[in-house]
């Protein structure tokens, strides 16, 4: 009897250990929020309608992440690069004249390539420096925004709706996606029940590309990913090209962050080009590490379970904190969590990680 | 094996400095400024940088790599500008009095850097950059919330209207170079903070002494190799964490006189900003992240703000949009940070697959015999 | 032993730098003294303000002041010298004083009215706290801008330096 107890104990303990002290303050302070929301008079129905469009707008972004920590690249932290492919898909479709829902469509066509493009160049400097992945992506993101900041006011765009209109040239920093493709996806099977609002449209196409993603791991090349991440030497010695499938992983987070960030366009939109991509893999990153990620594994249940509660604390803590203590400390509190979980995953030790 | 490095080996090693030196050849007489008035600025930022830079050398030494925790230093510096600037001590006192009051809070910060750098080997750099966004808004906290409301803030020109909260910018105006213009020789219209410069001159010979020491030779005996350094009897972690906190606090001073010469804070921006330029100059002049230099740090002072100064307006004259040269300041910066990543990442591969090659060798012959 | 005298030492260290910083909040500690020419009256006793009034700071002439004006001058630590250049009639001769004021420590802003000084009053009448109005643009909410580029689309260091 006394033995049960203990045993029951010990995997208690070993699932608090495996969920970790972060995450299940993260939980408990979400469902908090949520418990408190009703009594300090934020509208339930709404703010639940928020977290879901917010997860929608947000999904294929953290789902970036996936191939590269499955590859055994770390989180990607040059996210903005394929995000950066992503702005000069939807910058050249409304340049070209593309409208309505057809400009979302040709917005991921035209980014593709340069998602294609990038993504490669990106996984051959990776490879080039295994080991040191993390930081050099990070500043590979930065170069690459810093340089498109440049490029946005140089590049020879004409279109009115997003040029400055006293000089006439140089892009706008915030771009409105009215009569292009805004709530493109989220439009379509819209389901309204009073308050509550569930774009079904963008969540069907989450639902595709997570699907996508899964099915993709479990082929034969997806397989190899996965074990090219766990254990390179034994990969190698299987006979399986590391560099090739460290390289397939990067184009794909490249790619994935490109359609991510015209996902999250039609949900907001507006096209924030310039300084915006700057931060936009850090909420990524600390999305999919919340939802039960490491530095060298994650799934799509990662993913799906991370994005809810991310975007869940930032759409709720600005409302709670504000009806509760007229203080919006939301902001605060965002980077507090968002970084320290990030802090938190790099300080566990991990298999790959070096000594 | 040193006197063997061929030219092209040495342009390799020097690549940056020397891409530096061509941009600065090209914007220079295209941004149209007067050697006197380029001269005086560089002075001044010489002055105003070189203490914050050479706070990064030492963790460097340690083998942690670029310190960006360096914005904790900075952050603390800041906290006690501010404390000092509404308790309205002014002059030389009021910079005395805020280092002082920093260096325990730079002590603080760094204690938790160095435990968490401890606990992340292998990736110090990421992780510190990382716990420099983390501590950012744990500033914030304190600086937006808690100041005016728990932490006393008397005067309104410092607190925000709502009543608690520090302001977008706090003047300095009280101790505005006071420091700089203590002894202050004027050469053919160039400013020499001489105070300053002798202050940064016995920081140089101090970090030269500390080289020579017990814990400088053991920081040495750390960066080159750990498990030899632990199996000496070096206490690793110790060590590391030492270093840190030095860095740390040297941070928070360097801040200090880097904001007295500005004669502003910008509460909530000057910190976060300063990390990058710090590195990316030390960088530019030289350094590589596992070797660095007192003439890295003034060599890459004079070629980055050469850059720094002169690219805006090389810019609006090339294009007539003074933004662009904005942007280009900032991406040469985080380009010059990505290349010297890139290199000492290669450098270490090239390094451990020369080690492997060798060990094979040996064991062929092995075999052979 | 040699514990117990390593944690003399740290402890002596600290009180040497506690005793710096006490030292350097009570030289460093700064006001503004503003100098007031105004007639007024006090307990019945009437005063008038001289036609014109200098006032000299470390040789510097840092106000001139004639009726109803007011100057002001900053100072470091508590005690502050000052030296006034009196013309009582318009045209009329002149005269100079060297005055030593100490400042209240707690005081950030002291107005010392000249008039009443010179009518000879006892200092509770001519010196006074210094209370400021916020200014309109200081009673303006502010909306706090954290971004790290928040200086680049306006100009940053550069311009600032």
């Amino acid at each position: 009897m006394e033995e049960n107890v203990k045993k029951e104990k010990g995997k208690f303990r070993q699932m608090l250990d495996d969920f970790g002290l972060p995450r299940l303050i993260i939980t408990g302070f979400l469902i908090l929020l949520l418990v408190v929301a009703p009594f300090v008079g934020a509208d339930l129905p709404t703010q639940i309608s928020n977290i879901i469009s917010r997860f929608s707008w947000n999904g294929v972004l953290v789902l970036a992440m996936v191939p590269m920590v499955h590859s055994g690249c770390g989180l990607n932290f040059g996210l903005p690069l394929g995000i950066i492919s992503g702005l000069l898909g939807a910058t050249l479709s409304i340049e070209l004249g593309f409208t309505g829902g057809f400009s979302f469509f040709m917005a991921a066509v035209l980014a593709t390539p340069f998602a294609l493009v990038f993504g490669t160049v990106y996984g051959w400097l990776l490879n080039k420096i295994k080991g040191g992945e993390m930081m050099i992506a990070t500043y590979v993101g930065f170069s690459s925004v810093s340089l498109m900041c440049m490029m946005w006011l140089i590049l020879p765009y004409h279109s009115p709706n997003m040029v400055w209109g006293m000089a006439g040239k140089g892009l706008r920093t915030t771009i409105s996606l009215e009569g292009y493709y805004t709530q493109a996806l989220a439009k379509i099977l819209q389901i309204r029940i009073g308050k509550l609002v569930i774009p079904t449209g963008a969540l069907l196409f989450f639902a595709l590309l997570a699907f996508l993603m899964w099915a993709f791991l479990h082929t034969k090349t997806g397989t190899a990913m996965t074990a090219v991440g766990s254990n390179p030497t034994f990969a190698r010695a299987a006979g399986i090209n590391v560099d090739k499938i460290r390289l397939l992983s990067v184009v794909m987070s490249t790619w994935l962050a490109a359609i991510g960030i015209l996902v999250y366009e039609q949900g907001f939109g507006f096209v924030q080009l310039y300084m915006a991509p700057f931060y936009m893999a850090l909420p990524a990153v600390s999305a999919i590490l919340i939802g039960g990620a490491s530095v060298n594994k994650a799934s799509i249940t990662n993913v799906i379970i991370g994005t809810i509660l991310f975007q869940g604390i930032v759409t709720m803590t600005p409302t709670v904190m504000n009806n509760m203590i007229h203080t919006d400390m939301s902001e605060v509190i965002r980077i507090i969590a968002s970084n320290g979980m990030i802090l938190y995953a790099l300080t566990r030790r991990t298999e790959g990680a070096k000594k | 094996m040193t006197e063997k490095k061929g030219l092209g080996a040495l342009i390799r090693q020097n690549s940056v400095s020397l891409m530096f030196v061509v941009i600065c050849i090209i914007c220079i007489p295209i941004s149209g400024l007067s050697p006197s008035y380029l001269i005086n600025e560089i002075v001044t930022r010489m002055g105003r940088n070189a203490f914050l830079i050479l706070s990064l050398l030492i963790p460097i030494m340690a083998g942690m790599g670029l310190n960006f925790g360096m914005t904790l230093g900075a952050m603390a510096g800041e906290i006690g500008l501010i404390l000092v600037s509404d308790w309205q001590i002014v002059g030389i006192p009021g910079m005395v009095l805020a280092m002082i009051i920093s260096v325990p809070i730079s002590v603080l910060f760094g204690l938790f850097c160095g435990k968490i750098l401890n606990m992340a080997k292998g990736r110090e750099m990421i992780t510190s950059y990382i716990i420099s966004y983390f501590m950012n808004g744990a500033y914030q906290l304190v600086v937006l919330y808690l100041m005016g409301s728990i932490i006393p803030i008397k005067h309104s020109s410092i607190k925000l209207p709502r009543g608690y909260g520090v302001r977008n910018t706090v003047s300095l105006l009280s101790m505005r170079q006071k420091l700089d213009n203590l002894v202050a020789i004027r050469f053919w219209g160039i400013k020499i903070p001489v105070v300053t410069f002798i202050i940064i001159f016995l920081m140089c010979l101090v970090i030269v002494w500390f080289r020579k020491t017990k814990l400088g030779q053991d920081m040495r005996a750390v960066g080159q190799d750990m498990a030899v350094a632990r199996d000496s009897g070096i206490n690793v972690e110790r060590t590391r964490i030492i270093s840190i906190v030095i860095s740390t606090v040297l941070a928070g001073i360097g801040m200090i006189i880097y904001l007295q010469n500005m004669g502003n804070i910008a509460t909530y921006s000057s910190h976060s900003q300063i990390g990058m330029f710090c590195i990316a100059a030390l960088l530019v002049g030289g350094a590589s992240v596992e070797k660095a230099s007192i003439g890295n740090v003034f060599l890459g002072i004079a070629l980055f703000h050469t850059m720094f100064i002169v690219a805006p307006k090389a810019g609006a004259v090339i294009t007539g949009d003074s933004m662009i040269g904005e942007y280009f300041r900032v991406f040469v910066s985080y380009a010059v940070i990505t290349i010297a990543l890139i290199m000492y990442e290669t450098n270490k591969r090239r390094a451990k697959s020369a080690v492997g090659a060798e060990l094979e060798k040996a064991q062929l012959e092995e075999e052979s015999r | 032993m040699k514990s117990g005298n390593r944690i003399l030492f740290r402890l002596g260290a600290i009180a040497v730098i506690i005793a710096i910083a006490v030292c350097m909040a009570v030289i460093g500690r700064g006001h503004t003294i503003y100098f007031d020419s105004k007639s007024g009256e006090y307990n019945g006793q009437a005063y008038t303000a001289p036609y014109k009034t200098e006032v000299y700071v470390k040789d510097e002439r840092v106000a001139k002041l004639y009726d109803g004006e007011r100057g002001m001058a900053s100072t470091m630590g508590q005690t502050f010298h000052y030296s006034l250049e009196i013309t009582p009639e318009k045209g009329g001769d002149s005269y100079t004083k060297d005055v030593t004021f100490k400042v209240p420590y707690n005081l950030d802003g002291v107005v010392i009215n000249i008039a009443a000084m010179e009518a000879g009053l006892p200092e509770e009448a001519y010196i006074s706290e210094f209370v400021p109005v916020p200014s309109a643009a200081e009673l303006e909410d502010e909306e706090v801008v954290t971004d790290e580029f928040a200086g680049l689309t306006e100009g940053d260091e550069a311009e600032a330096g």
